[in-house]
This record gives structure tokens, sequence and C-alpha cells, in this order.
């Protein structure tokens, strides 16, 4: 019966940048594939429909020991997760993670971005990190640090004009990630600073 | 996205239960034989409701669909189970919000919202329960583009 095979263990969350993965420890059987199913039950659950759970088909009978939960956590309530393992017709008792996870709590990373300067031009390469997050940029003139410049990026395109630059001037760019439906800030990204081509001009 | 629903200023991720929606509407409006019938939507719109009124009725609308819509539109399809789940789970977050900000502003409704209420109230209860959860749920755009109108 069910009793054989073990319920998984060491059931955690990994979540950055509002992606959740769930991980657990694998069920070893000698010369058998073990097999996992992993549900979830959300605040609504729990208080509404009969603390009911809910099955996702992607992670059902899978061999893998992780699971992306990041479609079903779209909403900022507390979620439960269980997960078991499953040999043929015989089923482990059901391994639950401990506590609660909020998507509240994911780890915020700063972007990936690269600075050019192309003749006058201030660019920004940023890494496209999720349709979940958006960008706040900031740029300042090397020397004219009282007068940052913002700009919020909501969609990611490969390269943004950020600003034309004085010639021969030095700018600084630094950037941080930002999820609207947590509202929480990443921290920010080490400064990149790029010289604008040409000779400064000389006032006689 | 902030929402202006009379005096309360509410923030909700609008864009994940559009999507939640937009991913089921056509499966959970097929399940509907009466679709020329409407609960939000009879006799009135939700358009004629007071500026004022928008914070009351739309946390009345949001215990509605977390009471009596959601845990009685399951089906047998997991993907729909899980995009259900996903907006009642958003509703109940938004809820609690709305809750708050009524609280703190002490928003009440009008006599013509609270009609407007019973009104939708007698719309479910002429149905059978199932019939009547899978019809609101249907409508559940209503709801939505009403409150995005009123941002």
């Amino acid at each position: 019966g069910d009793a054989l095979l073990p319920a998984p263990q060491s059931i955690s969350i990994l979540s950055i940048n509002m992606k959740h993965f769930l991980t657990w420890s694998p069920v070893i059987v000698q010369g058998a594939t073990v097999r996992y199913s992993v549900e979830f039950q959300g605040e609504y659950e729990r208080d509404y429909a009969n603390g009911s759970w809910i099955p996702i088909s992607e992670c059902s009978r899978t061999a893998a020991t992780v699971c992306n939960l990041t479609e079903d956590i779209s909403a900022s309530v507390a979620y439960r997760l269980r997960v078991r393992a499953e040999l043929g017709a015989t089923r482990s008792p059901w391994g639950t993670m401990e506590g609660f996870f909020n998507r509240a709590t994911t780890s915020l990373t700063p972007p990936l971005l690269r600075v050019l300067a192309d003749g006058q031009h201030l660019l920004v390469e940023l890494a496209d990190m999720g349709p979940a997050l958006q960008f706040r940029l900031l740029y300042w003139r090397k020397g004219h640090e009282g007068r940052v410049q913002q700009k919020v990026m909501r969609e990611v395109s490969s390269v943004v004009h950020l600003d034309t630059m004085e010639a021969g001037a030095e700018y600084c760019v630094t950037a941080q990630t930002h999820v609207e439906a947590i509202d929480r800030s990443s921290s920010f990204s080490p400064t990149q600073c790029v010289r604008a081509q040409g000779d400064p001009s000389v006032w006689l | 996205k902030i929402f202006h629903l009379g005096a309360c200023r509410v923030s909700m991720s609008m864009t994940e239960i559009r999507a939640g929606f937009s991913a089921i509407k056509a499966n959970i409006q097929s399940r509907d034989p009466l679709r020329s019938l409407s609960i939000l939507s009879h006799p009135h719109s939700l358009h004629k409701v007071k500026v004022g009124d928008r914070c009351c009725i739309t946390h009345h609308l949001f215990t509605f669909y977390v009471d009596k819509v959601f845990k009685h539109c399951r089906t047998e399809d997991s993907f729909v189970n899980r995009k259900i789940s996903s907006i009642a789970n958003s509703f109940l977050s938004a809820r609690r919000k709305l809750g708050q900000c009524r609280e703190q502003n002490n928003c009440v409704c009008g006599e013509e919202s609270t009609e407007k209420f019973k009104q939708i109230l007698a719309n479910y209860e002429g149905l059978n329960v199932t019939s009547a959860a899978m019809k609101s749920l249907g409508e559940l755009d209503i709801l939505l583009d009403w409150m995005e109108k009123a941002r």
C-alpha cells in the first residue's frame, strides 16, 4: 500500500524576481523511477473552498524534483504547497511545505545592464527579466550628481536611448528592478560610466 | 494600477486578473446557456453608480464574488480551475485593501447603489447556484471594465 513510499522531504520554494519554484529531495527506490505530483492551496481555497487543493498538471507524475509555480502563484496571499511520490499505483503520503509562501517575499536582484556611448548618445542594454518586473534607471553627468535624472521602463526593448551627452563628458548610470504587484524594489546595480565622443567644449 | 473608487485609492494587479480571466472567458461563457440574461447589468448598468458610492459597491461586489461565485465554479478542467483560483486569490487580496479603505473613509452605499446591489443578488438568486455562479464569472469583464473606467 501507500505506506511503503515515504513522503518527499526538504520541500522548499526558491523565489527570485517573481519566478517561483518548488523543490524537494528525491525519494530513492532502487531500480525504479519515482514520480511526483504537486498541489497548491491559496488563502481563498483555505478560507472559502473547504481547504481544497489544486493540482498543477505540468507537475503531475513528473520525474523531476522541481516544479514551476509562477503561473499559479499570481496573487499576493499566503499559499501552501504539497508534493507526494508515486510509483506505479503506490502513492506516498503528502509532504507539505512548512509554513506559507507569499510572493511578496520574492528575492529581487538588480537588473543586468550594459551602458554604451554611441557618439554622443547614452545608450543602455537591459536583460529581459520577465513580465512582472519594471526597471528604474538613474543617470547623471559625472560631477553633476545633484542633477540625477530618472527613467522608468515597463517593457524592455534591446537598447534604450537615455540621453544626448555633451561632447567629451562622462555620464553614469545605475538601475533597480521594481515589481508593481508587490510594490517592492531591488537594490541598485553597480554604477557604470561612459564618456561621450568629441572634445569637451573650451570657453575662452 | 491605482483605482480611485470614491474616497478610496486602492492598488490592484488588474493585469494579472485580466490575463487569468481572458484565458478562461470563452470556456466559462460557453457553460452559460442563458446569454441574454445578465446578473451585473440587469436592469441597469454599473455605470449608473454614483462616484461617491463606488468604493462601497466595489467592496460589496468583491465580497459577492468571493463568498458566492468562485466556490461554485469548480470544473472538470484543471487549467480552468487553476485560473479561477488565481482570480479568486487576487480578489481576496484586493478585497482586503478595499475593506481597510472603506473603514478608514467610512464609505457607505447610497440608496440607489444599495438597491443596485440588491438587484444583483436577486438576479443571482433567480437562477440555480451553478448557473448563477458561472454566469457571474462569465460577466467578470463587465466589473473589470467598470472599475477601469473609474481609474
